[in-house]
């Protein structure tokens, strides 16, 4: 802990967990700052459970006694034993107050010695726990880097799983710590998610060899030098984020190009499969053409669930919502979607179609603006329903399936799409006009940003501003992806 | 039933607050018992016993049948391809891609069952294939479109196996048998990923079992000559996952042995009077190990014997 301030030493080690950031340090106050009073506490109370205690002790009288500091200037006095500091938090729990007198408690108060990296890896995960859309991710697939086609020996089936590399934990930090050693000097803290399915591993990286590096502590809360991988239960997908914040901020201490935060986190994110790797085993990361903000939407579009290659039209084979078990009497067509969804063990949660829509949103209140402006009752079965609307309703349901709806939410926020037609071309499906445009056509690019923008284009569906049966199956979110290349409607694989 | 909690914004009346509540719940117990109501009806209607009695022709009681026929005609059809889906595990279904620059509108869907422990039927998984015309070829292949099995079975791999593309080796055939091998396929991919379900294997006994009691169909003396079935007069798993086989031959022997999830008998053990039979425990083995030509092994031997 003591770690001596003469002597330094470049080493290939790991930042250790207890590296101790000084509490005045101003960028520690503003990262911490962003947690909720209720995040802080429970951080606080994580820090002084039994597990955690010898990692991170408090500031107690003992620790005072051998201080030189006046006890007399600091509000915070120092507490007699961790009973008593842990009595402290629960105390602030049961009663109302803001923020500010939790985080000066702590800053000030109990870990006035400094927070180490790991309480400060923490408190980031229990953020992204708290706000899962405040990063943009990217999902990344693990491949197979295979020499020699594997023939199926006749007698023995060939192995149908996926690549998804076995490893422990230990041994894949330690794997990747030696792959980026020589370059970045990193903290690695990896944690399990307590909302989702996943196992986040928080790299924050310095450029520096020393053990105790020379910068000033203000880089240690740094967001831009934090990368963050998620990994996703059994699947062959991993989730990095990218940091986009990067280009705001004024670039710290170090001008050369190569340890800019971009270029080590390139480097680390490249070290990633190859950490997994084994001998006769090797993987590379594929692009997979999804970026987005949201984790759960990630997980829906590239995670282990059905919905990874069935989406749009096809969400409803996904979700289960037109057939039931085989064992269920009930002929297919006499029981609705959300019944078969919700799996229909346990009925009293199920409500009917006017309890379903009340507590939606925006969505369900731009349907229901619309609807009573064509005339048209609410509800998908109310008798005033024209039958235009009642047509271009099923229509749209049979383009988007379960997409887009509240049933199923999987938003993405940004779409990007490049068209290659000729935009004078109406017949967008003609082969020959498309194979013979010149290179100098110029392209259309297309970007919908929002908050859900396959849900908006059903909402526009609904609405008829889109023609549901004309609309490419792009739009409808059945590619899966937040990028891509469409030539005559349809996704170029090859190209992204 | 009271929330005393909850924000007083609508009623400030706790009596007025606990109606409300009395409602909702009176409102929600009338849709279980609805669900309920329904779900029973359809029961009866596709039990056995009354489709049996309305597909008999009654002409006192022509007037009702004519009331209840779509109904019943429903069930019926219903339960028919649900007796299909817990038999077969994997069924065909075709589906229209609405989408209008689809490359090919009829879709071929495969529904998977798969039956998880306890007797219950996990949500059916789904492939989706498409008609693809190769260039310079008359034939039709089938390729996967779209799929609803998790991304931790390679459908690529299963594709590149059972749908192969452009054809190399065995040709991907479209009659048929291609697209067996293609359900085949995936249904073993499940197998393999899920671990638990043995749904495959079970097929397996039963093909076995098929193939005893067909003999028997066929022809009825040879059901009477054990010969034909390698003297075997009992075959049946031993618990729920038919891991384990259980044989028994008229002469008194009996015998045991292990599926494995691929299809292949692992280890056998024959116990006549007089001890292991090994010859036939290496018959069942031995010649590739394939659970689906076990009897035709059992039964050249048995010829050999005799």
């Amino acid at each position: 802990m003591a770690r001596s301030k003469t002597l330094r030493a470049p080493s290939t080690a790991s930042l250790p967990n207890n590296l101790r950031i000084p509490s005045t340090t101003p960028s520690l106050t503003k990262s911490l700052g962003k947690h909720s009073r209720q995040a802080l506490l429970d951080l606080a109370l994580t820090w002084l459970d039994d597990r955690n205690i010898t990692s991170f002790p408090p500031y107690l009288q003992s620790n005072a006694r051998n201080d030189t500091n006046d006890e007399e200037t600091l509000p915070y006095p120092a507490a007699e034993t961790v009973e008593d500091v842990r009595q402290a938090y629960t105390d602030l729990q049961d009663r109302k107050g803001g923020k500010r007198e939790v985080l000066e408690r702590i800053l000030e108060g109990d870990w006035r010695h400094g927070i180490t990296l790991r309480q400060l890896a923490m408190a980031d995960l229990r953020y992204m726990d708290d706000h899962p859309s405040s990063l943009r991710w990217t999902a990344l697939e693990l491949s197979r880097i295979d020499a020699r086609q594997k023939k199926p020996v006749d007698g023995h089936l060939p192995d149908w799983s996926a690549c998804i590399p076995r490893t422990q934990a230990a041994t894949f930090v330690r794997a990747l710590q030696q792959e980026i050693s020589p370059l970045v000097k990193a903290h690695f803290h990896l944690s399990r998610s307590t909302t989702l399915p996943l196992t986040f591993l928080r790299i924050f990286i310095l450029d520096s060899p020393y053990q105790a590096p020379r910068q000033s502590p203000q880089i240690f809360a740094d967001s831009s030098r934090v990368i963050y991988v998620a990994f996703p239960d059994s699947c062959p997908f991993i989730y990095t984020s990218l940091s986009t914040s990067t280009g705001s901020k004024p670039a710290p201490s170090t001008s050369s190009v190569a340890t800019d935060p971009r270029s080590l986190q390139r480097l680390v994110r490249d070290a990633v499969p190859k950490a997994l790797s084994r001998p006769h085993e090797r993987y590379t990361l594929k692009a997979t053409a999804l970026a987005a903000k949201n984790l759960p939407t990630l997980l829906a579009l590239r995670g282990p669930g059905r919905t990874t290659a069935a989406n749009g039209a096809f969400s409803i084979f996904a979700d289960a919502a037109i057939e039931g078990s085989p064992l269920d009497p009930r002929p297919s067509n006499t029981v609705s979607a959300e019944e078969y969804m919700s799996g229909g063990v346990n009925g009293l949660s199920m409500e009917d179609k006017e309890n379903l829509d009340q507590p939606n949103g925006v969505s369900n209140t731009l349907k229901r603006h619309t609807a009573s402006g064509d005339g048209a009752g609410d509800g998908q079965d109310g008798p005033l329903l024209s039958p235009t609307s009642k047509k271009r309703r099923l229509v749209t349901h049979s383009r988007f399936g379960t997409a887009g709806g509240s049933q199923a939410p999987a938003p993405l926020d940004r779409l990007d799409i490049r068209l290659l037609d000729v935009p004078s071309t109406t017949n967008t499906a003609d082969p020959t006009t498309t194979a013979t445009a010149s290179a100098t056509q110029p392209t259309i690019s297309l970007t919908f940003t929002g908050s859900d923008v396959i849900g908006g284009i059903r909402t526009l569906a609904e609405l008829g501003v889109i023609d549901p049966e004309r609309m490419p199956s792009w739009m409808t979110g059945e590619e899966g992806v937040s990028m891509a290349v469409v030539r005559g409607g349809k996704r170029l694989k090859s190209s992204v | 039933m009271v929330f005393p909690t909850r924000g007083a914004s609508a009623s400030p009346d706790p009596h007025e607050q606990q109606l409300d509540t009395d409602i909702q719940s009176i409102r929600a117990e009338i849709r279980t018992l609805q669900r309920r109501k329904r779900f029973l009806a359809s029961s009866l209607l596709s039990s056995d016993s009354i489709q049996k009695l309305i597909r008999k022709p009654t002409p006192t009681l022509s007037s009702i049948t004519d009331e209840v026929s779509p109904l019943v005609r429903a069930a019926g059809k219903h339960s028919d391809s649900n007796h299909h889906r817990i038999a077969f595990g994997t069924t065909a279904f075709p589906f229209k891609d609405p989408s209008p620059t689809a490359p090919a509108e009829s879709l071929l869907g495969v529904r998977i069952d798969v039956c998880v422990r306890g007797g219950r039927f996990a949500k059916p998984y789904y492939v989706l294939l498409r008609r693809v015309r190769m260039r310079g070829e008359k034939e039709l292949r089938l390729r996967v479109h779209r799929h609803t099995v998790p991304a931790f079975i390679d459908m690529a791999r299963v594709e590149g196996v059972y749908l192969p593309f452009p054809g190399a080796g065995k040709g991907g055939d479209l009659d048929g048998d291609s697209d067996v091998e293609g359900e085949e396929g995936v249904r073993r991919g499940k197998v393999g990923g899920k671990g638990g379900n043995k749904i495959y294997v079970d097929l397996c006994v039963n093909c076995v079992k098929l193939g005893l009691s067909e003999e028997g169909q066929i022809d009825p003396s040879e059901r009477l000559s054990p010969e034909a079935r390698g003297g075997i007069v009992a075959l049946a798993p031993t618990a729920v996952e038919a891991r384990y086989v259980r044989l028994e031959w008229e002469d008194g022997r009996v015998g045991r042995f292990k599926l494995s999830n691929a299809g292949i008998v692992e280890r056998a053990v024959v116990i006549g009077d007089d001890g292991r039979d090994k010859q036939i425990e290496d018959e069942m083995t031995g010649g590739g190990g394939r659970v689906e030509t076990l009897l035709e092994r059992l039964k050249e031997r048995g010829a050999v014997a005799a």
